[in-house]
């Protein structure tokens, strides 16, 4: 598979690795700083209210920038695909005698590959954005959408512009490599008959694009020659100014976390230019198509027109941050890459490169046009799963083991039968598993334990235990079969407050796995049995998960894949109402714990912890701790687990996990507390591979130790 | 303190945050500063109107321009120039320091607060409006920022206190 020899690539590229992570950790402050006092929330929503289109409204609003435009002598043209829009591009520098065109960063521009057109015309198309420019001359392509030469170094920038002008270069002296740009640039706005820039809105209202820009450069583009192209894609329009402030607030803040870019240019229809035969500007507008205006009625896809191109999808994700852009992406990257890729480009790649995405929903959380990424992401998987087929080792696991709660107890039991002579110790881990490559060996693995939890659940007759005070514990896999104990300290705690627990009556997967794996169909069918096991939840004052991941399907997949069965549908509904992680139904009842050791304790927050189901634990733990909680830096970054993701992409897994590892490291606790098995299994499996004295455990196996304090 | 004085405040600590200087003046003061900087571009209105000077255009730049802000945005330490008229777009694009002057009156909160100001100016055939926010910049190799790329290297923000 091409993809896996890319990314491992990509991992032994230590320039890439540096850059990113330190960009990575910048942007974070950055982006904080520059939201503080704002609702991001309410922020975002009004961006994707303010961009909601249906084909007709979008078409609407072209009519209307098109009307304002042409009123100004201005031309304006539709190209349905790439390769008209670079023919137009082509006739309009022709036709004012172009041999230099000056460009402005234009991501549509490179979704149409206009430059290697142009030049096959015989034209000189000239990158004027640094990023750009750098990577032009080295013939490369962007591994941002912002920031497109952020996979190279100074040296390597030095060396660059060595060979291309001659001039020998200081690599550590940058402010000097930029002045270079600057002075060999410039001269070229004044040759170039031609200016081509995109645009970041377009206002219908009154036939104004705005372009964010640092440099300056768009504005010379837009200003310097005789004839301006604007080439824009339809997604681009705007209703009017008030919506169009809304993106200009928010999309520099995601972009790179300034308050503002330095440059917001709005252009409105032929201005005076003396360069020109007419005294004013030529100016053309493309409205790209390329597949848009379809989109724009596809019920799954459609969201995914509102992106305004900040590129914070790839800033806060953790596998575009171990591979880059290179990788994570084709033309456009990050999360919305791998749609867009779907979308406009080759589907074949866009399947390849999807599977990229460990699941952890930072970019959605993160992304200011409220764009639910993942979640498109995992429908575009269910659709790539459908199309060509899922990989059948997972496809029969999905469908005939995991599904079948008989079946998947007889091969979990076959399993620790099995796995017996590679057992440590302690019985907790595997030791080494025979044949298995070296870049899967970056953790131990738990081991699958003898007794199920619900085989301790009967053993320690927790079912005997009535109550009026009701919950419903949904265990999940891990808990079952690997991590028992913790289900069980749970109940304990639980019984001890006074309340019942319920467990199915046959431990059903959540139909997660399935799902992120394409194999939608498998999922549904999981799901509809799992329904079937799990309580009335009438009767109960929540569902509780041990495992977010679970919480989260249950809250979200349930309904979605029980939308043609009216009875599932509806229990679906209420369960999902009810779910929720263990410590916040303890926060919400008020039982609060006493902790009389002097340990210190730190807790990583796992993704779908705190943007699944909503809740992260951490004022509790202060409550708990007090001064002994020391805070985890990047807690809520994703651990590197992902289910099958740490399987199928090892190297990049255990990257994540590494600087995980290096952030407990630095807090000097004596034990991570998380609230997800999986997490406890990667991070756990990290810290004793690499002989980290960390205590790793779910926050019941912690909580069950400690004395009780109902309030 | 008048609201006013606060967005004052705050327009001036959001425009230091991105290394645009600014100097608090009157009318008279000001004057006084155009006489002894010599610039070599100088657009500006009434009572300022007898100091404008022009110069060429072309690839080898000029040294420095002022031009009048219309409104200053105190959120975002934005200054919004017109800059429909040619001479105004080159000059505050290829002048190494660009000097605006804004009236301290002309402070508004937010970037809402100028859409009406951009519906009006828009309503004309034609019209290009910049927000300027510092000097031109770029982090584009190895994320170190570095002022001063292909527009102006330094900007200078003179506030005229009318109120």
């Amino acid at each position: 598979m091409k993809i896996k020899q890319e990314v491992k690539k990509k991992l032994n590229d230590k320039v890439l690795y540096t850059n990113l992570k330190n960009f990575a950790s910048n942007y974070k402050v950055s982006r904080q700083n520059a939201l503080t006092g704002l609702d991001f929330f309410k922020l975002r929503n009004d961006i994707y209210k303010s961009k909601d289109f249906s084909k007709e409204e979008i078409i609407a609003l072209f009519e209307e920038f098109k009307q304002h435009v042409e009123k100004s002598g201005c031309t304006v043209l539709h190209a349905e695909d790439a390769l008209t829009a670079n023919k137009l591009i082509t006739e309009i520098c022709k036709k004012h005698n172009a041999e230099y065109i000056v460009k402005s960063k234009s991501m549509t521009s490179e979704e149409i590959k206009l430059n290697h057109y142009l030049e096959k015309q015989g034209l000189k198309p000239i990158e004027t954005d640094l990023g750009e420019w750098i990577l032009q001359i080295a013939g490369e392509h962007p591994s941002h959408m912002v920031m497109p030469a952020i996979h190279k170094t100074r040296q390597q920038v030095a060396k660059i512009f060595e060979k291309h002008t001659g001039e020998k270069i200081n690599p550590d002296d940058i402010d000097k490599m930029v002045k270079i740009a600057r002075k060999y640039l410039r001269e070229y706005y004044f040759k170039a008959a031609v200016g081509i820039t995109g645009a970041n809105v377009a206002v219908a209202s009154s036939g104004t694009i705005g372009i964010v820009t640092n440099e300056g450069n768009a504005r010379l583009s837009s200003t310097v020659p005789p004839v301006h192209i604007v080439l824009v894609g339809y997604e681009k329009l705007v209703k009017n100014f008030s919506d169009a402030m809304k993106i200009i607030r928010l999309l520099p803040k995601s972009a790179t976390g300034q308050n503002i870019s330095t440059y917001v240019t709005w252009i409105k229809g032929s201005n005076p230019s003396f360069k020109s035969d007419t005294g004013n500007k030529h100016t053309y507008y493309i409205f790209l198509d390329n597949g848009r205006l379809s989109f724009f009625e596809h019920p799954f896809l459609k969201d995914a027109l509102k992106c305004i191109r900040c590129g914070s999808c790839a800033n806060v994700c953790p596998a575009y941050e171990m591979v880059g852009g290179h990788v994570f992406g084709d033309i456009y990257i990050g999360a919305i890459g791998l749609i867009l890729t779907s979308m406009l480009h080759d589907e074949k790649k866009a399947k390849e490169i999807l599977s990229l995405c460990i699941g952890c929903k930072a970019c959605s959380f993160n992304c200011p046009a409220g764009i639910d990424l993942q979640s498109i992401i995992s429908d575009l998987n269910v659709y790539m799963g459908k199309k060509y087929s899922v990989n059948p080792v997972k496809k029969f696991i999905y469908s005939a083991v995991m599904k079948n709660p008989a079946v998947f107890k007889t091969a979990m039991k076959t399993a620790s039968f099995l796995q017996k002579p590679m057992l440590d110790e302690t019985k907790e881990n595997i030791k080494n598993i025979p044949y298995i490559p070296k870049e899967h060996n970056f953790r131990k693995l738990p081991s699958i334990k003898t007794k199920t939890f619900s085989e301790l659940f009967t053993e320690k007759k927790f079912g005997e235990f009535k109550s009026s005070k009701k919950v419903f514990f949904y265990p999940g896999c891990a808990v079952e079969y690997f991590f028992p104990d913790m289900g069980v300290s749970m109940v304990e705690v639980l019984q001890k407050t006074g309340y019942q627990v319920d467990i199915p009556k046959a431990q059903v997967c959540c139909g997660l796995p399935a799902i992120h794996a394409g194999d939608g169909e498998s999922g549904k069918k999981t799901i509809l049995k799992n329904i079937k096991h799990m309580g009335n939840p009438d009767d109960y004052e929540a569902f509780l998960v041990l495992c977010p991941s679970c919480g989260m399907a249950i809250k979200e997949d349930f309904k979605k894949y029980t939308l043609d069965y009216i009875a599932e549908f509806k229990k679906s509904e209420k369960i999902g109402k009810k779910v929720m992680s263990f410590a916040n139904f303890l926060k919400i009842n008020n039982i609060r714990f006493q902790n009389e050791d002097d340990k210190k304790y730190t807790y990583h927050t796992p993704c779908h912890q705190g943007r699944g189901l909503g809740f992260v634990p951490e004022e509790f733990l202060k409550e708990t701790f007090g001064e002994n909680f020391i805070p985890l830096k990047d807690s809520d970054v994703c651990c590197g687990f992902g289910g099958s993701f740490s399987v199928d992409y090892p190297g990049i897994s255990a990257g994540i996990l590494d600087k995980k590892i290096e952030n407990i490291i630095n807090t000097k606790a004596d034990c991570l507390l998380t609230d997800c098995p999986g997490c406890v299994m990667q991070i756990d499996g990290g810290l004793k591979q690499k002989g980290v004295n960390v205590k790793v455990k779910h926050l019941s196996e912690v909580l069950s130790n400690l004395k009780i304090q109902k309030k | 303190m008048t609201n006013t004085d606060t967005l004052l405040e705050k327009f001036i600590e959001k425009a230091k945050d991105v290394q645009t200087i600014c100097i608090k003046t009157d009318k008279e003061a000001f004057k006084n500063i155009l006489k002894e900087k010599n610039f070599a571009f100088v657009s500006l209105n009434t009572p300022f109107k007898s100091f404008n000077k022009e110069c060429e255009f072309d690839e080898s730049g000029i040294k420095d321009a002022i031009v009048n802000a219309d409104f200053a945005i105190a959120e975002t330490g934005t200054l919004v120039v017109d800059s429909t008229e040619e001479k105004i777009r080159l000059a505050t694009t290829l002048a190494e320091n660009l000097s605006l002057v804004i009236y301290a009156s002309n402070m508004v909160a937010k970037l809402e607060n100028i859409v009406s100001y951009m519906n009006d100016k828009n309503s004309a055939d034609n019209a290009y409006i910049a927000f300027i926010t510092g000097a031109s910049r770029t982090a584009d190799i190895e994320r170190v920022l570095t002022i001063g790329v292909h527009g102006p290297v330094s900007l200078t923000c003179y506030i005229i206190e009318d109120l």
